[in-house]
């Protein structure tokens, strides 16, 4: 497979997904080049969660197909495609709670390849980019407040080295301040690592501004797209998802 | 109701919890008790001098029973208020503390020292010898089980299957086909694995309580058919006449070929009994070596996150079903070494050994110690199988002392006696990570 620079990372075509007889995607295409902090964003229940989801198989797409630095991955296996150097922080964080902070990163550190040396560097890598988890090193996760875990969830995912992070609602239940020094982080990653940054996010504004691109999606279908800037332009996109939220 | 009298006289320190709260939680718990007994007390049957049913009413027992429930529910309320809520750290001066955690290192190794020189300081004591061997046997299973229920998160309430086909692996190679007890030991433990593997299949998808109803028929299985095939397994009849172990083939017997003449000294039965011990002490300290070993690598972290979180897991990269049949084999894999060893030490095995009382046993032990705490779990086997014997003297009350028992510890440890993990931190990590930092997440 032909890898230049102009060929997107990941490339999401007619994808459709279900839950039993309920299509939460009905063909959504989609594609990121190398790079790149693409927000998706859309109501409660447009399916953002689900494409990020079947992106790893759960749940598999029944038409359609996602190819991942040129390699078709739509019937692999889930944890397969976690070893592909795409990685993924859950919505809901999902972290280890009886674990420490340690053991959580040393978890997303188990399933990718990689020297020691590797895996010290992106360990000091994650705990300067989060302060926080060096201090709290040997502390339970559960112990851990809401914007921390979600701070060990985004490090625990980059402990894998992946060139592509998914990121599900990183703001969800976080104070302001919170969230911002997440975006910072999210956007530091992506301008000194080159790190390719897919994230869903109910916080349209802030998540507009962050990404260089942006999708909107409504009821399983892409309905907008365009650059963050354009995007946060448009009338109906305030309309629909900025009104009221827009504090910051 | 008189006892609603008694009720109202409960402490003025309900103010927290209020006293209609107590009351109602009580009263329901005797209606419960109400329904339950009004049938197994209430009414006693019995076959009469002709054949036919009798029976007659117990309407004072079962007042009282009722009564009793109702007064229990209230004193358990009350201490419940008095200890506070249950996951509520308890400040401790640090000076206690400390002490507190120095007794916690020392447990260990004054316990394994202890156990080491049991046959020495009881040599003449049969009973202890005996009882010894038995709760060794158990603290075995119980750190077996451990792998499954405490790491894994796997409820499996038919671990006691994985025992039988050890016994039985053991027993029908060693009196078919004349295999010692050093060649059968191994092939009773990949044979029990391999058990473990074919039950993980088809639980991949289950947890919790689907899981245990799975495993708890998965059990009676086994038994049902150890029972019922009878041209292989004896049926209820059973095996006999399993061969003792030998000392890498010298056996522990009279006569001249014997280990004591090999000795040069005379022969005594308790030689045997000895040997045993150290056979199911050393089997025990390696399940639990292979558990603390696995527990720091990448197989055994998964296995510990997987009981935390098991779509993070995936997401991560982590195949669970390896990770989930890996834990059932490895778990099966000890329990089939101590189901060998307990065919070897009783010459004889029977499906009535194997019944789900010692899966609910083995579960109990893994519970009350605290799940996934190696210590806590040979505690708990002390505790419960030394505390059967000790209270064997109070016949069927043995049950009662022992459910009492059992309920107060919950209340009072609701996590196991040990119920906090020690963290293993494997990543690298220059600033060294001091002894606080490291406490201060258990709970």
């Amino acid at each position: 497979m032909t890898n230049t620079s102009t060929a997107p990372l990941l490339r999401i075509e007619n994808l459709r997904a279900a839950y039993g007889k309920i299509e939460a995607l009905k063909g959504v295409d989609l594609s990121i080049q190398p790079g790149e902090i693409v927000a998706l964003i859309g109501a409660n229940g447009a399916g953002k969660s689900t494409l990020m989801m079947s992106i790893f198989g759960k749940p598999r797409a029944k038409a359609g197909r996602i190819v991942f630095d040129g390699v078709d991955i739509t019937t692999m296996p889930t944890h397969l495609i976690a070893r592909m150097s795409i990685a993924q922080s859950p919505e809901g964080r999902r972290i280890f709670p009886r674990m420490s902070v340690a053991e959580n990163l040393q978890m997303g550190a188990d399933a990718g390849e990689g020297s020691d040396d590797e895996r010290a560097a992106t360990l000091e890598r994650v705990l300067t980019l989060f302060p926080r988890l060096r201090e709290r090193f040997g502390q339970r996760g559960g112990t851990l407040s809401g914007g921390e875990q979600q701070m060990l969830a985004i490090g625990r995912a980059l402990m894998s080295r992946p060139r592509m992070l998914l990121l599900d609602e990183p703001s969800l239940g976080l104070a302001p301040l919170i969230t911002r020094q997440i975006f910072d982080a999210i956007r530091t990653l992506n301008k000194q690592d080159g790190l390719t940054v897919l994230i869903v996010e109910q916080n349209a504004n802030h998540a507009l501004k962050l990404a260089h691109r942006g999708y909107v999606l409504v009821n399983g279908l892409i309905t907008m797209s365009g650059s963050g800037a354009e995007l946060l332009a448009r009338p109906e996109v305030r309309a629909a998802y900025l009104e009221g939220g827009r504090k910051a | 109701m008189a006892k609603l009298a008694h009720a109202a006289a409960a402490p003025a320190a309900a103010a927290t919890v209020g006293v209609g709260f107590i009351l109602k939680k009580a009263l329901i718990s005797a209606l419960v008790a109400l329904v339950l007994f009004s049938l197994m007390i209430g009414v006693r049957t019995e076959a009469g001098p002709e054949g036919g049913l009798i029976y007659w009413t117990r309407f004072g027992d079962l007042a009282g029973m009722v009564g009793g429930v109702f007064v229990g529910s209230i004193v358990v309320e009350l201490l419940r208020m008095w200890w506070g809520p249950v996951d509520t750290a308890k400040m401790m001066p640090a000076g206690a503390r400390k002490t507190l955690g120095l007794a916690g290192r020392v447990v260990a190794p004054a316990l394994l020292i202890f156990t080491v020189l049991v046959p020495v300081i009881f040599y003449n004591q049969r009973y202890i010898l005996d009882l010894g061997i038995l709760v060794l046997t158990y603290v075995m299973l119980g750190w077996g089980l451990n792998i499954v229920v405490g790491l894994a998160g796997l409820l499996d309430l038919g671990y006691v299957a994985f025992y039988a086909v050890g016994a039985y692996s053991y027993a029908l190679l060693a009196t078919n086909f004349g295999l010692s007890f050093w060649i059968c030991l191994p092939l009773a433990g990949i044979l029990a694995a391999f058990w473990g593997v074919i039950l993980g299949f088809p639980v991949l998808r289950l947890r919790g309580d689907y899981l245990a109803i799975v495993t708890l028929a998965f059990g009676e299985i086994i038994r049902l058919v150890i029972i019922n095939w009878q041209g292989l397994t004896g049926g209820p009849n059973g095996v006999s006449g399993i061969p003792r172990p030998t000392l890498f083939g010298i056996p522990l017997s009279p006569g001249p070929n014997g280990l004591a003449a090999h000795l040069g000294i005379p022969f005594s039965p308790t030689h045997r009994l000895v040997f045993l011990f150290y056979l199911i002490l050393i089997l025990a300290l390696i399940t639990n070596w292979a558990t603390i070993r696995l527990r720091r690598l990448p197989i055994g972290r998964a296995w510990e996150a997987l009981r935390e979180d098991e779509v993070a897991c995936r997401a991560l990269g982590i195949n669970t079903t390896t990770t989930k049949l890996t834990a059932f084999a490895t778990g099966a894999l000890f329990g089939g070494f101590a189901g060998a060893f307990f065919a070897t030490r009783q010459g004889f095995i029977s499906p009535e050994s194997f019944t789900f009382q010692e899966s609910a046993l083995v579960l109990a032990i893994v519970v009350l110690g605290g799940m996934g705490s190696q210590l806590g779990v040979a505690l708990a086997a002390v505790a419960l199988i030394g505390g059967f014997e000790l209270f064997r003297g109070l016949d069927q009350f043995r049950m009662l002392v022992f459910g009492m028992a059992m309920v107060l510890l919950m209340i009072w440890r609701p996590r196991g006696l040990i119920g906090h993990r020690a963290p293993t931190v494997y990543l690298q990590h220059k600033q060294a990570i001091s002894s606080d930092l490291v406490k201060e997440g258990h709970g």
